[in-house]
């Protein structure tokens, strides 16, 4: 029977959070939505992952933030954000109005911090998931202090898994010794799901000047340069835990989608790739749909952790 | 703001260094207004997109000037004509004038006068006097495009035309001679702070448009913060693209 002019289902479950399709907006990369929802109905996508909130403002690291590099990009933001109040007032009228699934993400300097703005956003009706970054290479205090070893990421899920009244997903850092441990010590502490990787740690220098081009002086690399090193961390944490895996990146195509999930993901985030175009993700949307009608994938799900090694 | 596809219909190159891209829409480009600018794909395997002014524009063609100084820009400068790139546009504040704004003075430096030739072509009804700065002779641009605007002064550094020295110092000599409304100034930063300067002894109010380094353009990934005193004395960083990329002299901080 020939399914080739049905429409795929490209629908997934993450953690009982039902997706029109596995493609998430990466945090940092999307603002809070209304940005992209100039340029394309975001409603198209499977989620969108918010720039990251954290307990009070934060006006983040001085210019410049951002550098090119070959086949990706590094960046400083150091966690600008309004805070939870500001997030509340003008940016979750926006969100309410939207029928794609959101997933607030939340950093902090303590345990405290991190335990205040999930119980915060987590009761908001319109965030759907929590994702947790203890793996922000450009802060000082917080961010991935709590990210680096496997005992401190199973303690501050466990904390903040006590205060999120909705399914929490750990954001993991790749620069670590054993990421798989990081992640069992996540699925221990509580965890739902988990999200990797994060920016790969990086640099960039004008040697004429003698100066980093970055003025935090190093950041976080991301984009195509970093997916070899985020599909090896996805297959390798598949491994190692029985959580629901969101595969991130350097993803720019459908190709790169198919990888991820082959690899063990149930879900991607696209980031980098929103910078680079603002027509990325309903683009991709729409490519992976042609994609499975070409190789006749009826059911998208069933592709995930299908890897044969 | 929208994404559209741009051809590149002219090229040229009016100084050393220095390139003008003609480029042209298949449809009619949204509605453009002075000191906003684009944000364009500039080719081979760079993913990031530059931002730059738009120095002049039509229903389905934009025109910028921009200079070569790195990879990215090098890589635009070698894009033949006929060449097809992805632009954000238009995007930002631009230059508002108001009423009161009768007499304005027009402060560029290097191909920072670009944009600022947007602005009588938006506020016809002004008077114009434009003080231009360049490095060298070989690199004086815009005079003769200024020069139909209304007075025109253009300085060098080394002297080699015009008047000699800073193109700020010109303007100084005859502010109380003109006595303007408004500057409006665009251009490097040592000539941003000589502006401020300027504008704060005399009083008179000016804007300015700022270069930096972006991400998305389009408000989203935060990248392009600059900080901006607020009238109660704090600082915050507001996003060049959207939030400006204009901004009063005296709140920024250079």
């Amino acid at each position: 029977m020939n399914h080739s002019n049905n429409m795929p289902d490209l629908s997934v479950e993450l953690c009982g959070v039902r997706l029109k399709n596995p493609i998430l907006t990466a945090s940092g990369t999307f603002g809070y939505g209304k940005e992209y929802a100039q340029f394309y109905d975001i409603n198209v996508l499977g989620g969108i992952c918010t720039k990251g909130i954290t307990k009070e403002k934060r006006e983040g690291n001085p210019s410049p933030r951002i550098a090119e590099t070959p086949c990706g990009m590094l960046n400083s933001v150091g966690l600008q954000n309004p805070g939870v109040d500001g997030f509340i007032r003008d940016d979750v009228p926006f969100l309410q109005t939207l029928s794609t699934a959101v997933i607030a993400n939340i950093a902090g300097k303590t345990e405290e911090d991190y335990c205040y703005t999930a119980e915060r956003v987590s009761a908001l009706d319109c965030v759907k998931m929590v994702e947790l970054n203890i793996s922000c290479p450009n802060v000082k205090a917080g961010g991935m202090a709590f990210g680096v070893l496997p005992e401190s990421v199973q303690r501050i899920t466990r904390a903040v898994k006590k205060h999120c009244v909705k399914p929490l997903m750990v954001k993991l850092s790749p620069n670590v010794a054993n990421i798989a441990d990081n992640a069992r010590a996540a699925e221990q502490g509580g965890a739902d799901c988990v999200s990797l990787i994060n920016t790969v740690g990086g640099m960039a220098i004008d040697w004429r000047a003698r100066k980093p081009i970055l003025a935090n002086v190093c950041g976080g690399l991301s984009g195509p340069a970093v997916k070899p090193i985020a599909l090896k961390m996805v297959y390798e944490v598949h491994k190692a835990v029985r959580l629901p895996i969101v595969g991130l990146g350097g993803i720019m195509t459908a190709d790169d989608v198919m990888e991820f999930l082959v690899a063990g993901a149930t879900a991607v985030q696209v980031g980098s790739a929103n910078i680079f175009d603002p027509m990325a993700g309903v683009n991709l949307v729409n490519e992976l749909t042609n994609l499975c009608k070409r190789c006749n994938i009826n059911t998208l799900r069933d592709l995930t952790g299908t890897l044969n090694a | 703001m929208k994404d559209i596809l741009l051809r590149i219909l002219k090229k040229s190159m009016p100084a050393p260094n220095v390139f003008i891209l003609e480029l042209g829409a298949d449809e009619p480009l949204p509605p453009i207004r002075c000191g906003q600018f684009l944000h364009l794909k500039v080719g081979g395997n760079y993913l990031l997109r530059r931002p730059f002014c738009i120095y002049k524009f039509t229903e389905r063609t934009v025109t910028v000037v921009a200079a070569v100084v790195g990879g990215g820009t090098r890589c635009l400068a070698e894009q033949p004509e006929g060449a097809c790139l992805q632009a954000v546009l238009p995007i930002g504040n631009g230059f508002t004038l108001e009423e009161k704004h009768r007499k304005i003075v027009l402060l560029g430096g290097g191909i920072g006068c670009a944009p600022l030739a947007t602005v009588p072509v938006t506020y016809p009804d002004r008077e114009y006097i434009s003080y231009l700065g360049f490095s060298t002779a070989e690199n004086v641009l815009f005079e003769k495009e200024f020069s139909s605007f209304g007075k025109t002064v253009v300085a060098t550094d080394d002297g080699t035309c015009g008047r000699s020295g800073f193109i700020t110092d010109a303007l100084r000599a005859d502010m109380a001679k003109i006595s303007p409304d408004v500057i409006l100034t665009c251009g490097p930063t040592p000539m941003l702070k000589a502006a401020a300067r300027l504008s704060l002894e005399t009083k008179v109010p000016a804007y300015m448009s700022g270069e930096t380094r972006m991400g998305c353009g389009v408000g989203a990934c935060l990248v392009c913060a600059c900080d901006i005193k607020e009238k109660n004395g704090e600082i915050v960083r507001k996003r060049a693209c959207v939030d400006g990329p204009v901004f009063r002299l005296e709140d920024i901080v250079l």
